[in-house]
């Protein structure tokens, strides 16, 4: 019935060098739909495709007992600059 | 004593395929009022017989709206074969032959002997594509005219005015928030465009965006190339 969050993390960390790494489980609780914020130095000079291709070849067993996968892909200093954008 | 699971509930249905994640299952979608249904039942009743180790659900589309909706099922009789929640193959309408065909291919056949050698792998190759290789130059050729339509092609689940699925829904949303010109195609209308696409832009869903006839991405791709002021620069405004 879907995958747990910890396991979900465990496979992201073991898949990327992780800066800093957001899970929110938008299935309510059921572990379904993820929605995911990964920020890493892996997506360095890669085009937004190509970062979102990486994950999902890497994640590819944990998406396929998922219903839904969400996510956004950015480097450190982009994730910088939206932090600071936001304050 | 039958094999065929008839399925109550959405919960029975999710508690029944995520028994066991790696088993093939066949998804029967039916409706008392179409005579075709009514055949195919017993088609399918003798086919879960044949393969044993196939799950084998049975759902009443009108009675299980939310279930049909979920696999976009439109019509019935429609098929599923699912390995966990991946879809392997749709068969629309009462293809007697194509479904026993698809049930050889993605269910291991308990064997008669001992084998010299066995495999969990499915067969090599794509899915979806067709088997021989004319049609398959005839499909990307088609598929390669669909996505150089318009300057921005979206393809999508539904259409614009009335989109049949939240990710379709938000990206239509985006595109006219950042007041792009576009056309769009509704994939559940046409399954060879369906699978064919996903196999052609290496992508498993819909809605993919495409510009100047190059795949772009998808809702998520697309939302971070917009909060990055990528998606300006590639759209020329």
């Amino acid at each position: 019935m879907g995958i747990l969050i910890k396991d979900l993390e465990t496979a992201i960390r073991d898949a990327f060098p992780i800066i800093h790494l957001e899970i929110e489980d938008t299935s309510s609780g059921c572990g379904e739909n993820y929605s995911v914020l990964i920020v890493s130095p892996a997506f360095e000079g890669k085009t937004t495709l190509a970062r979102h291709r990486l994950v999902n070849e890497a994640l590819k067993k944990e998406i396929a007992i998922m219903h839904a996968f969400s996510q956004r892909a950015l480097t450190p200093a982009q994730y910088e600059v939206q932090k600071a954008d936001k304050q | 004593m039958s094999a065929v699971h008839v399925v109550e509930s959405a919960e029975h249905f999710k508690s029944l395929l995520s028994a066991d994640l790696t088993r093939v299952s066949l998804i029967n979608f039916w409706a008392p009022w179409a005579n075709p249904c009514v055949q195919m039942n017993i088609f399918v009743e003798k086919l879960s017989k044949k393969y044993p180790q196939a799950l084998v659900l049975q759902v009443e589309a009108d009675e299980q709206a939310d279930i049909a909706e979920s696999f976009d099922v439109e019509a019935v009789p429609t098929f599923l074969i699912l390995q966990g929640h991946t879809l392997l193959q749709r068969i629309s309408g009462a293809d007697a032959k194509k479904l026993t065909e698809s049930m050889e291919r993605f269910v291991k056949p308990t064997p008669l002997v001992d084998p010299l050698s066995s495999t969990e792998k499915l067969p090599a190759g794509d899915l979806q594509a067709p088997a021989d290789e004319a049609e398959k130059e005839k499909l990307n050729a088609r598929l390669k005219v669909l996505m150089e339509q318009d300057m921005v092609m979206l393809f999508m689940k539904g259409t614009p005015d009335a989109p049949r699925c939240g990710f379709s829904r938000k990206i239509v949303n985006l595109l006219r928030d950042q007041d792009v010109k576009y056309s769009s195609f509704d994939i559940l209308s046409d399954e060879s465009v369906r699978s064919g696409l996903k196999v052609y832009n290496d992508w498993p869903t819909f809605p993919q965006l495409i510009v100047k006839g190059e795949f772009v991405g998808g809702l998520d791709v697309v939302q971070e190339m917009v909060d990055s002021g990528e998606f300006k620069q590639l759209v020329g405004r």
